[in-house]
């Protein structure tokens, strides 16, 4: 690292702040240390930096994410997302298990690789600093996650149900396609959930991102993806998480006709069972979402047999708006 | 085509496989009309997982070393069940990326087993969904041979 004069009038002009000193970043191993004004410098290219990114979903515990950087291109000032190399190894808790997950730069690297130029995948690309590092500088999707997107349309369930949800699985059939593809690459994504799918507000696009977890799955390899997929899945169908206690608090009339059997077998207080709840969607609907409840005898274990089941039933919801 | 008394039994890291060997010892004790391979699959360590060359191939020997030693163990229930030790063969085979399941259903294929032997673990639904299961696998897909799937 070392500071730069030269750079301060730039990155003045491209961040907008009254910055001080500019340092010019070659190593971003220790990036705890790295502050909003620096440039870094990778593979000839310049991006200064604004600040980190921050987890966005579990409000109040939001929590900095120092290894990933919001920045902008030096040259032509597009905003951008910075992935520093950052190993971790943990266990995830889902529901009563627990699974051993990893943090992989290079498999992040890997995939964006083989999704360049697929709008329902995130774009960017790898390059290395000085210490080798793999650092990953991915385009900004203009737009928001998959929930944001869904809680805009103002309505209540059953009009959500007639004009949007027949679009809304249309675009989401899309997402699941693109995620049966990376598997038949032999790549997992990893993190499937519902804000790691961005609707993109000016090409319309459903892009999934973030890709750096992996785990070891023995038997059943794309199993988590498949878990994930069913909780996005019933997510878009009901517009909302619907738990034991959101059934009480909000739909009385299904609590006694709920069985354990209609429960996600991982997250036991989440209903996969939405008929009960909302009587007038389709069986076709439903019974794709009992694949992913207790009472499944047969769960699915690729992508394509779920989507085998989910297009003729899209079909068999109301037209809805375009 | 399969041969009903070549016997393709499978272990693996957990006792419900040792249990499934025991099982075919009390059964086939004292025989010598079947001829048992006993099968361990080996699933090398994910790269991503493991980043490091050594901490990769340390991780890869000591997997490799717990097979061997469940594979010679399962051996020595076997023979000691008076099963003729030429009648008793022993395979690591290494996945190639293909699930376990499918590794041994392609080893029955190749081999022309006419029974598999499988361990079952007793999974929650839960674990089922995440991880599957081996056996349940095995069942659904085994079309030409005998599938006994000890609990």
């Amino acid at each position: 690292m070392r500071e730069a004069p030269e750079l301060l009038e730039r990155a003045r002009e491209l961040t907008g702040r009254r910055l001080k000193q500019v340092r010019l970043i070659t190593d971003t191993t220790e990036f705890m240390n790295l502050e909003p004004g620096d440039v870094l410098e990778l593979q000839g290219r310049r991006y200064v930096l604004k600040g980190s990114e921050y987890e966005g979903r579990f409000g109040l515990d939001e929590q900095p994410k120092y290894w990933v950087k919001r920045a902008l291109d030096w040259e032509d000032g597009t905003p951008k997302i910075i992935k520093l190399v950052f190993y971790e190894e943990f266990d995830m808790s889902l529901g009563e298990i627990t699974v051993r997950c990893y943090r992989s730069p290079s498999k992040e690297g890997r995939i964006l690789a083989l999704v360049k130029g697929n709008p329902n995948f995130m774009q960017g690309i790898t390059l290395r600093d000085a210490a080798d590092n793999q650092v990953r500088v991915l385009d900004r999707i203009h737009g928001g996650p998959l929930d944001q997107h869904l809680q805009e349309l103002e309505c209540d369930h059953r009009e959500y149900y007639e004009r949007h949800l027949r679009r809304v699985l249309s675009k989401l059939l899309v997402a699941f396609e693109a995620i049966a593809w990376l598997h038949n690459q032999g790549e997992r994504h990893g993190d499937v959930r519902r804000d790691h799918l961005f609707v993109d507000r000016d090409s319309g696009a459903w892009s999934w991102i973030d890709f750096d977890y992996n785990f070891e799955f023995r038997q059943n390899p794309y199993g988590l993806d498949l878990f994930g997929l069913g909780n996005v899945l019933a997510y878009a169908v009901a517009r909302r998480d619907v738990t034991h206690h959101v059934v009480r608090e909000h739909y009385p009339q299904a609590e006694d006709a709920l069985a354990p059997d209609d429960f996600s077998p991982v997250i036991r207080n989440r209903v996969m069972n939405l008929k009960k709840v909302y009587p007038y969607l389709p069986e076709s609907l439903n019974n794709v979402l009992l694949h992913f409840s207790r009472g499944a005898g047969v769960f699915y274990e690729r992508v394509e047999e779920m989507m085998a089941e989910l297009t003729p039933a899209i079909a068999e919801l109301p037209q809805g708006e375009a | 085509m399969p041969i009903w008394n070549r016997i393709l039994a499978t272990v693996d890291e957990h006792d419900s496989s040792m249990q499934a060997v025991r099982y075919l010892a009390g059964v086939l004790g004292g025989s010598d009309a079947c001829r048992v391979r006993i099968m361990a699959v080996y699933q090398a360590p994910e790269p991503d997982a493991h980043p490091q060359q050594e901490q990769r191939a340390a991780a890869a020997a000591q997997r490799k070393q717990l097979l061997l030693e469940r594979l010679e163990a399962a051996r020595q229930v076997l023979v000691g069940a008076r099963i003729p030790a030429y009648n008793v063969s022993t395979q690591l085979q290494e996945s190639g990326g293909r699930t376990i399941a499918e590794t041994i259903m392609a080893a029955q294929r190749q081999g022309g087993f006419g029974t598999i032997v499988v361990g079952r673990r007793g999974l929650s639904k839960a674990e089922e969904f995440l991880f599957g299961s081996v056996s349940n696998s095995i069942v659904h897909n085994a079309t030409d041979c005998a599938v006994w799937v000890i609990s």
